[in-house]
C-alpha cells in the first residue's frame, strides 16, 4: 500500500481482529468521508476475474461485525451514484468493456481502489487472458494488498483513498505519491 | 471392497472395450481405447450406473505451444464400486464422436473441448460458448494466439431488453452485478413476474489457469490452483496435490493427511454458513442474515487462528501440509459456532414467511441431477445419495460418515442438507480432536518436496469432497514439472443445473434465492 507510517490497526489478514480496532478505523473513515465528500461514500465494485475471496471479504464489510452502513458507507446499486470504484481480479480481457463502461458512468470526482494482490499483478501475469495490473487500464488511487485483504485492511484502504481524493481536490501533493 | 463388488468390477473390466492398463493408484482404473471403441466403452460404463465425472482433451506429449496430437480423457465415477475409470483415446482429424447422445451431461465438456482445441464432436447437438468469450477464436486459445497482440475486448453484441415472444422480454443482468458479486451474465426471459427462461454466460472471468500451470513445479502450481476458486481453496488444492502425489508416488504422513481432512471440513463449515447467510439476504430476512454473518466471521477468524488463513490458503502442500493446526483454538471455539448455527437455523426454519419463500423454489429433480451429473449438496438435496468421502475414500478418516439427503430438490431441501452437513462436520472434527493425531501448529509442515523428480511422464487423478461437491484434478508430471493439468471444481459440474432450476415454475424474485442456495462460484467454473 502506498502509505506513510500510521497508527492505524494492523493489516495482517491472519490476525484476529480486535473490536476496538474496527471501531477506531471505522470512526476515522466516517470523519474523513464527510470531510472529502461532504456526505456518505458510495462504492461500486467490479470483479474482473477474482477467485471470489476478495468479494467475500468485501461483502463482509456490511456484516454486523463491521457494519459500515452506520458510518455512511454504502454499496451503490449503479455506477451513476458511486464515488469509489473497487476493482478485484487480474483484469480479464472479457471484462474490459464492462469495467470501462462502469468507470465512465461514474461522476467526478471518483476514486479507484485496487483490491487484493490480483490487480497489483501479484497472482496472474500479463498474457492473452489478463492485463494483470489494473493501472494498465485505469488511474489507480490506492492498492490494498492482501490475498484477500481482510475487511479491516479494506477499511484502511478506503481511508487512504479518501486522503488522496481530498488532497487532489485541494491541489495538495498526494500522500505516498 | 466386498467380494461381490470385486467380482462385479472384474466382470466390467473384462467386458470393457480397450486395454485396461496397469495402475499404481488405488481407486483408479485406467483404460486406453481406440477412437472407434470409445462410445461402446462409455455405454458399458453408463450401463453399470457410471457417472460422468469429467471429460477433457490434452496433448499426448507435453508441449508448451500445444502443437502435436491430442487425446480425449473421460473420467467415470463408479460410486457403488468405489472406483474412478479413466478412459483415454486418441483424437484423430480434429473430431470425436459426440457423447451427448448417450450422456446429455457431457454437453458442456464437448463445448469446452471445441473452444480450447477446435475438436468437433460429431453427431451431437449444436455447440454453445461456455468458456471463452465469443470474440476469441475457437481453434484453441493456445494455438496461434500466444503471440497475438493483446487488445481490449469489446463485445460483438450488447444484449439489451428485447421482446422475445408475445409479452415476454429478455432482462439482462450482468456481467457487473450487485455489491461484491462475481461477474456473470444472466439473461432472464420474463413477462414481468413469471420467469419463462434463463440464459447463463460464465466466460467473463476465464483466466486460463490450466494453461498457466504447464511448466510450473507442482508446488508453484498449487499457488494458482488455490486461487482458482478462493472459497474452495482447500478442496481444489487437495485434489490437485493428491493428483501430483499419485503421479510421482509420494506418500503423505498420517498426521498430515488428517490435518488436510480437518482443513477441508473447516472449509465446508464456513461455506455452509455463508450459503445460509446468502439465502437470508436474498429473501430479505435481515435478522437471519446478520446472525449468520456473525457466525461466518467467527468461522473465518477461527480458520485464521487454527490454520493460518481466513480462507485456508497455504494449508495444503504437495506431499503434506504447509501449516499445522492450533488444536487448542479449535477445541475452544468449534462447538460454540456449531451450536449457534443450529439454534439460528432452527429459528429460521420455524419462520413461516421465510420457509414459504424457499419451498418449491428452484427445484432440481433427481432425474435432472442424474442426467446432468450433479454433485455435492445440490445433488444430495435432490435425493442422490452421493458423497466422495464415503464412496471414494482416500483415507480412513471418514468411517461411519452420515450422508444427508433430502427428497424435494428445492431451496429448502438444500438448506436442510447444509444444516445436517454442519452437524456431521462438527461430529467428525470433534472425533478427530479426541482420537487422532493432528499436526499441531508447533510441528514442522509436511515433507518438503524436492525436485526435479526423476520420474518419467506419469499421470495422477486426485479428488475430494469440497464444499460444493466432488472436486477433481488430473495432472501429468514430467521432469518435475506439470506437463498438462485439468482442474474440475464442483462448480464446473453444478452450474449446468442453474438455468434448469430457474425455469422450474419460479418468479423473478426467486432468482437471487436460487443462486444463493446453489452457492456456486463463477471463479471455479471460469478457471
Ligand atoms: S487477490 Fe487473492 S483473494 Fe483476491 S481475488 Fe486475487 S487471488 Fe483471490
Amino acid at each position: 500500500m502506498t502509505r506513510r507510517g500510521t497508527s492505524s490497526p494492523s493489516l495482517d489478514a491472519t490476525a484476529p481482529v480486535r473490536a476496538v480496532s474496527v471501531r477506531e478505523a471505522a470512526d476515522e473513515l466516517h470523519r474523513r468521508s464527510v470531510q472529502a465528500f461532504g456526505r456518505s461514500l458510495h462504492i461500486r465494485t467490479v470483479d474482473t476475474g477474482s477467485c471470489g475471496a476478495c468479494e467475500a471479504e468485501l461483502r463482509l464489510l456490511s456484516s454486523p461485525r463491521y457494519d459500515l452502513h452506520r458510518l455512511g458507507l454504502f454499496f451503490a446499486p449503479a455506477p451513476r451514484h458511486a464515488d469509489c470504484l473497487m476493482v478485484t481480479g487480474p483484469g480479464t480481457f472479457a471484462m474490459d468493456h464492462a469495467l470501462m463502461t462502469t468507470y465512465e458512468a461514474m461522476p467526478d470526482p471518483k476514486i479507484v481502489v485496487a483490491v487484493g494482490a490480483c490487480p497489483m499483478g501479484g497472482v496472474f501475469g500479463p498474457d492473452e487472458y489478463t492485463h494483470s495490473d489494473l493501472s494498465a487500464q485505469l488511474p489507480v488511487d490506492v492498492y490494498i494488498p492482501g490475498c484477500p485483504p481482510s475487511p479491516l485492511a479494506l477499511l484502511q484502504g478506503l481511508l487512504l483513498a479518501l486522503d488522496r481524493s481530498q488532497a487532489r481536490r485541494h491541489g495538495q501533493p498526494e500522500l505516498g505519491a | 471392497m466386498t467380494a461381490n463388488r470385486e467380482s462385479e468390477l472384474d466382470r466390467l473390466l473384462r467386458e470393457l472395450p480397450g486395454t485396461v492398463g496397469p495402475t499404481s493408484q488405488a481407486g483408479v482404473i485406467r483404460c486406453n481405447c481406440g477412437a472407434a471403441e470409445m462410445l461402446a466403452a462409455v455405454r458399458s460404463l453408463v450401463a453399470v450406473s457410471g457417472r460422468l465425472a469429467d471429460m477433457f482433451a490434452v496433448p499426448v506429449a507435453p508441449s508448451k505451444d500445444h502443437s502435436g496430437s491430442l487425446q480425449r480423457v473421460t473420467v467415470f465415477a463408479l460410486d457403488r464400486l468405489g472406483v474412478y475409470v479413466q478412459l483415454s483415446s486418441p483424437i484423430t482429424d480434429g473430431a470425436t464422436e459426440a457423447f451427448t447422445t448417450v450422456i446429455p451431461g457431457a454437453y458442456l465438456e464437448e463445448c469446452e473441448i471445441f473452444e480450447l482445441w477446435g475438436v468437433v464432436p460429431e453427431g451431437g447437438t449444436p455447440l454453445n460458448r461456455v468458456l471463452l468469450p465469443p470474440s476469441r477464436e475457437t481453434s484453441g486459445p493456445l494455438r496461434g494466439s500466444r503471440h497475438r497482440a493483446r487488445s481490449a475486448w469489446a463485445p460483438t453484441e450488447v444484449r439489451a431488453p428485447q421482446v422475445v415472444q408475445g409479452e415476454a422480454f429478455e432482462f439482462p443482468v450482468g456481467p457487473v452485478r450487485g455489491a461484491a458479486q462475481e461477474s456473470l451474465y444472466l439473461g432472464l426471459v420474463t413477462t414481468g413476474e413469471e420467469l419463462l427462461d434463463a440464459y447463463l454466460a460464465l466466460f467473463h472471468k476465464h483466466r486460463g489457469i490450466e494453461h498457466r500451470l504447464v511448466g510450473l513445479a507442482p508446488e508453484q502450481a498449487l499457488f494458482l490452483v488455490e486461487r482458482c476458486e478462493g472459497q474452495g481453496a482447500v478442496g481444489n488444492a487437495l485434489a490437485f496435490a493428491r493428483a501430483v502425489e499419485a503421479a510421482i508416488g509420494l506418500a503423505v504422513s498420517e498426521p498430515a493427511a488428517r490435518t488436510r481432512a480437518l482443513a477441508l471440513e473447516m472449509e465446508r463449515l464456513y461455506n455452509h454458513v455463508a450459503s445460509v447467510a446468502a439465502v437470508c439476504q436474498a429473501t430479505g430476512l435481515v435478522v437471519g442474515q446478520a446472525a449468520m454473518e456473525i457466525l461466518l466471521e467467527d468461522c473465518l477468524r477461527l480458520n485464521a487462528t487454527a490454520l493460518g488463513h481466513r480462507y485456508l490458503f497455504n494449508v495444503v502442500a504437495v506431499g503434506g501440509v504447509q501449516h499445522g493446526c492450533d488444536v487448542a483454538a479449535l477445541e475452544a471455539s468449534l462447538a460454540g459456532i456449531c451450536d449457534r448455527f443450529s439454534d439460528s437455523l432452527a429459528a429460521l426454519l420455524a419462520t413461516n414467511s421465510f420457509v414459504d419463500r424457499l419451498e418449491n423454489a428452484g427445484i432440481v429433480s433427481a432425474a435432472q441431477a442424474t442426467r446432468l451429473g450433479l454433485v455435492g449438496p445440490i445433488a444430495r438435496a435432490a435425493a442422490l445419495d452421493l458423497d466422495s468421502r464415503r464412496d471414494h475414500p482416500w483415507n480412513g478418516h471418514y468411517l461411519g460418515l452420515g450422508v444427508a439427503t433430502e427428497p424435494d430438490g428445492d431451496v429448502l431441501a438444500r438448506l436442510r442438507v447444509a444444516s445436517k452437513e454442519v452437524a456431521e462436520t462438527e461430529r467428525l472434527v470433534r472425533h478427530w480432536l479426541r482420537s487422532s493425531e493432528l499436526l499441531d501448529i508447533s510441528d514442522m509442515p509436511g515433507q518438503p518436496l524436492g525436485g526435479p523428480f526423476e520420474t518419467g511422464p506419469a499421470e495422477g487423478l486426485g479428488w475430494c469432497e469440497s464444499p460444493r461437491g466432488e472436486a477433481l484434478a488430473w495432472v501429468r508430471v514430467a521432469g518435475g514439472r506439470v506437463g498438462a493439468a485439468r482442474l474440475r471444481p464442483a462448480s464446473v459440474r453444478n452450474w449446468r443445473a442453474f438455468d434448469d432450476a430457474l425455469r422450474a415454475r419460479n418468479v423473478f424474485t426467486d432468482v437471487a434465492i436460487v443462486e444463493a442456495s446453489f452457492w456456486l462460484t463463477v471463479a471455479g467454473f471460469a478457471r
